[in-house]
């Protein structure tokens, strides 16, 4: 009987927590067509795993249910194993065929956009390279620009990340763009996307990656093109500005040096003539 | 007509033609204990280290899910969040999963096949002690440095550039002597299985749990060398300056993957096999019906076979061919066939039966209703696409601890309250069992349902702490809630165990009227488990010798009223 009651309030239970988790569907922004397909694959699953669950447990409530009277000793019709095995077989196959279908479609490269943005090969897809560090991502652009933390796309434009790191493995975690991956040192792995609406992802990485992890955050920031090519257009300048101070100041540290080297040396020198000349007075 | 629902608490005196006592112990019942090679003394005490880890591992869950409780909060430092994490993942597979598989079987595998002793006791019992040092090694960090690189402690991570304290040195050096101490004791149970069965106990006559030994030590040969083969690399790597799973140095990191996760996923289908052999010997008991042997010995067979070779399922998002990522997926997809029937047999099983509802059955039943959970929410975790949204999130860990919760908990508890009269001579209260298997069941859906919705809206694992942008909140205050009731119900389900091991009334050698061997002995069981060796003729031996002492008797009686004078 505990038992009856215990399955009624799971389902219940369950019952209450899918009501969220229908609300929330897998991604609701979702901004790249691959994206798309994982959702959709998401949707049939949901339906599918909820059927099971409630049927399965519908089953065990069944079997679980008080005996108020003597079940009858003969065993009903029972279905053939091989049969049920077949049926069983030809369900996963359903399943697998779906899921492949949907994990092509969500891995095909998006068709690359017919004008390219600045430091884009006419035909092929804008190439980024995220570097995960502990516990910072660093984003290099074709123009030799780079940011942390803050990757800038342009909307509507094919963009190739090429997934590094330079010390452990990260877990690259943008599900609304590209979905997760893992960047492995010592090897490179290539993410394609095409963010189609104008808009910003913050996210953080998904592998445990030590003592930082927790604040390890990815932010993607979808703006159109001309403002991409702006923004990367300031972030070159910037750091070639921020180049050039330290270069300044290092310069001027190195004359300030120098000078002050000079003085000494005049110092001493004066100080040496002083001896020589008191030594000669005595 | 209304079904009574008391129980025989009496049974028949011993048939002292069955069995008898062995000799007087010599020694206090303590050194009898830490002294013995039998395999009823080893498996034993594998079981009590496996249920006191579930006290442990409740605890550390318990803290880490008070943390998550609410966003950016600072109840523990995320140090001590790492730490309690990585040995909680240590303790769930190697100190309650496998002690669990390995220690039951290693108990009731002799027994039912009628053997008297195991093949080779003294390697059972460095096996057993190789697993009590790597216990008291992976807890006696805590005196020091605990492991602190997550449940998998992926390299380069866990380098030592990268992890210079020497909790990794601690997580290799426990889990590989628990792997060890297990393989060995596998080893033996293997030898036994292979020579020591009684006389007509051929393998189709053996018993659902029998094979499931067979299957889960075969396996356990394959997947744990493959481990320690595995950790080896890694302690080279770390004290040795090797270079195998370092990328500038010509190794690869995602080959650790490969190794960790092949054993891991093997050790996630030993589990399933042998709780779900032990459900099987549960329903069959209890119902009196036989489950058709063959599609579910062939269904084990294959989950071993099929579930270990789907090992990819778990890197579907690291950077390897998509070929072997297309295979994980066909394989797991695949284990719906094998897992599908067995629970369709133990179902409609029960469901066409009629039977007392006891203690063991209660477990076993809600074993298999958390564990669908688990494993039809595994499907999603197995397609590509999904995967890729999915995996390393709440919804993964979800998934995974319904699978596991049910099994080695659920399942633990229905095969160890099933074989309790057998291991400890007494009785089970069965009002407390009733009461702690509410509590943990509804404890374990309020913990873990929630989650997979803050997998769903993107909370990812291991993090000690998540900001409240994130709006998983109410997500997890539920399940820190649910986990106080199934830290509550496991307390008072073990603190059962150890209770009515005094209180409750003697056991009888046979008090649910089994069909297996080790129900002919004693319980507990003497030193040589049986006076004289049965001889198996089908597959159901007890009935037969139930059947045998009830024609002999009338027999007698007969021979006896025909003597008698007529007047």
């Amino acid at each position: 009987m505990s038992l009856f009651i215990s399955v009624a309030g799971a389902l219940f239970a369950f019952a209450l927590n899918a009501s969220p988790a229908m609300a929330l569907s897998l991604n609701p922004d979702a901004a790249s067509p691959g994206i798309k397909d994982s959702n959709t694959l998401h949707w049939i699953l949901f339906i599918v795993i909820v059927a099971v669950i409630v049927v399965v447990n519908l089953a065990i409530l069944r079997a679980a249910r008080p005996r108020t009277r003597a079940v009858s000793p003969k065993p009903g019709k029972s279905i053939s194993q091989v049969k049920l095995a077949i049926g069983l077989g030809v369900f996963a196959l359903a399943l697998f065929v779906v899921a492949t279908i949907f994990s092509d479609k969500s891995r095909e490269i998006p068709a690359v956009n017919s004008v390219p943005v600045a430091g884009q090969i006419k035909g092929e897809p804008l190439e980024i390279t995220a570097t995960g560090s502990q516990w910072l991502w660093r984003f290099d652009y074709p123009n030799g620009a780079f940011s942390y933390r803050r990757l800038i796309v342009p909307a509507g434009v094919t963009v190739k990340l090429d997934l590094v790191s330079t010390d452990v493995v990260h877990g690259w975690n943008v599900p609304e763009l590209t979905g997760k991956a893992q960047a492995v040192p010592g090897s490179t792995s290539y993410l394609y996307f095409r963010a189609d609406d104008v808009g910003t992802y913050t996210n953080r990485s998904s592998v445990f990656s030590g003592q930082g992890y927790d604040t390890m955050e990815i932010e993607v920031d979808v703006v159109p093109p001309a403002a991409y090519e702006k923004a990367i257009e300031v972030l070159k300048s910037d750091i070639q500005r921020a180049q050039d101070k330290v270069e300044l100041e290092f310069r001027i540290s190195q004359k300030k040096s120098e000078v002050a080297a000079a003085h000494a040396d005049k110092m001493e020198a004066d100080i040496n003539k002083a001896d020589i000349e008191s030594a000669d007075s005595k | 007509m209304s079904r009574t629902t008391s129980y025989p608490q009496t049974m028949p005196p011993t048939r002292p033609e069955l069995a008898s006592d062995g000799p007087e112990a010599r020694r206090t019942r303590w050194t009898e204990l830490a002294t013995s090679a039998d395999h009823k003394d080893i498996g034993r005490i594998l079981v009590a280290a496996s249920f006191g880890s579930i006290f442990l591992a409740a605890l550390e869950l318990l803290l880490t899910r008070l943390q998550l409780a609410v966003p950016e909060n600072v109840f523990l430092k995320g140090v001590t969040f790492d730490r309690l994490l990585s040995v909680y993942g240590e303790t769930a597979i190697f100190l309650i999963a496998l002690p669990l598989v390995i220690g039951l079987l290693y108990y009731v595998v002799p027994l039912q096949i009628g053997s008297r002793t195991t093949a080779i006791p003294r390697v059972g019992q460095i096996g057993l002690w190789l697993f009590i040092f790597g216990g008291i090694l992976l807890y006696g960090s805590f005196l020091f440095t605990p492991p602190e690189a997550g449940i998998n402690p992926l390299p380069p991570f866990s380098d030592a550039t990268f992890t210079p304290n020497n909790g990794v040195d601690v997580w290799i050096a426990s889990t590989g002597l628990v792997t060890l101490g297990l393989l060995m004791v596998s080893i033996d149970l293997l030898a036994t299985l292979h020579n020591l069965r009684a006389p007509g106990m051929a393998w189709r006559r053996a018993p659902l749990f029998t094979w499931a030994g067979a299957i889960v030590t075969w396996l356990f040969m394959i997947i744990a060398p493959i481990f320690l083969a595995a950790i080896s690399m890694l302690l080279i790597d770390r004290l040795y300056d090797g270079g195998f799973f370092a990328g500038d140095a010509g190794g690869s990191p995602i080959l650790w993957q490969h190794l960790s996760y092949l054993f891991f996923t093997g050790v996630y289908m030993a589990v399933s096999i042998t709780f779900l052999a032990a459900i099987g010997e549960i329903v069959q008991t209890f119902t009196g019906r036989e489950l058709p042997r063959k599609s579910v010995i062939w269904s084990f067979v294959t989950i071993a076979i099929v579930g270990t070779l789907a090992w990819t399922q778990n890197m579907l998002t690291a950077p390897i061919p998509s070929g072997w990522k297309y295979y994980g997926m066909l394989m797991a997809l695949a284990l719906i066939v094998p897992f599908g029937l067995i629970f369709y047999n133990l179902i409609t099983t029960v469901s066409a039966s009629d039977f007392h509802m006891r203690a063991p059955l209660r477990f076993a039943l809600g074993a298999l209703s958390l564990a669908s959970i688990g494993l039809a929410a595994e499907i999603a975790q197995s397609t590509i696409a999904v995967a890729t949204q999915l995996s390393e999130t709440y919804d993964a860990w979800a998934a995974t601890h319904f699978a596991l919760i049910g099994f080695v908990v659920f399942g633990g508890f229905a095969a160890v309250t099933y074989w309790y009269p057998k291991m400890t001579g007494h009785q089970l209260n069965e009002d407390r069992a009733a009461k702690s298997f509410g509590l943990m069941f509804a404890g374990t859906l309020i913990a873990v349902l929630p989650l997979f919705a803050a997998g769903v809206a993107g909370q990812v694992t291991d993090s000690y702490r998540y900001f409240s942008y994130e709006d998983v909140e109410v997500y997890n205050v539920i399940a820190a809630v649910g986990t106080v009731i199934l830290f509550v119900g496991v307390i008072l389900a073990v603190g059962n165990l150890v209770k009515s091991r005094t209180e409750e009334p003697v056991a009888t050698p046979d008090p649910y009227r089994g069909d297996s061997l080790e129900w002919l002995a004693l319980s507990p069981p003497p030193a040589h488990n049986f006076d004289v060796l049965p001889d198996v003729r089908s597959t159901r031996p007890m009935r037969d010798i139930r059947e045998a002492i009830i024609r002999r008797d009338t027999e007698t009686a007969e021979a006896e009223r025909a003597a008698q004078p007529v007047a």
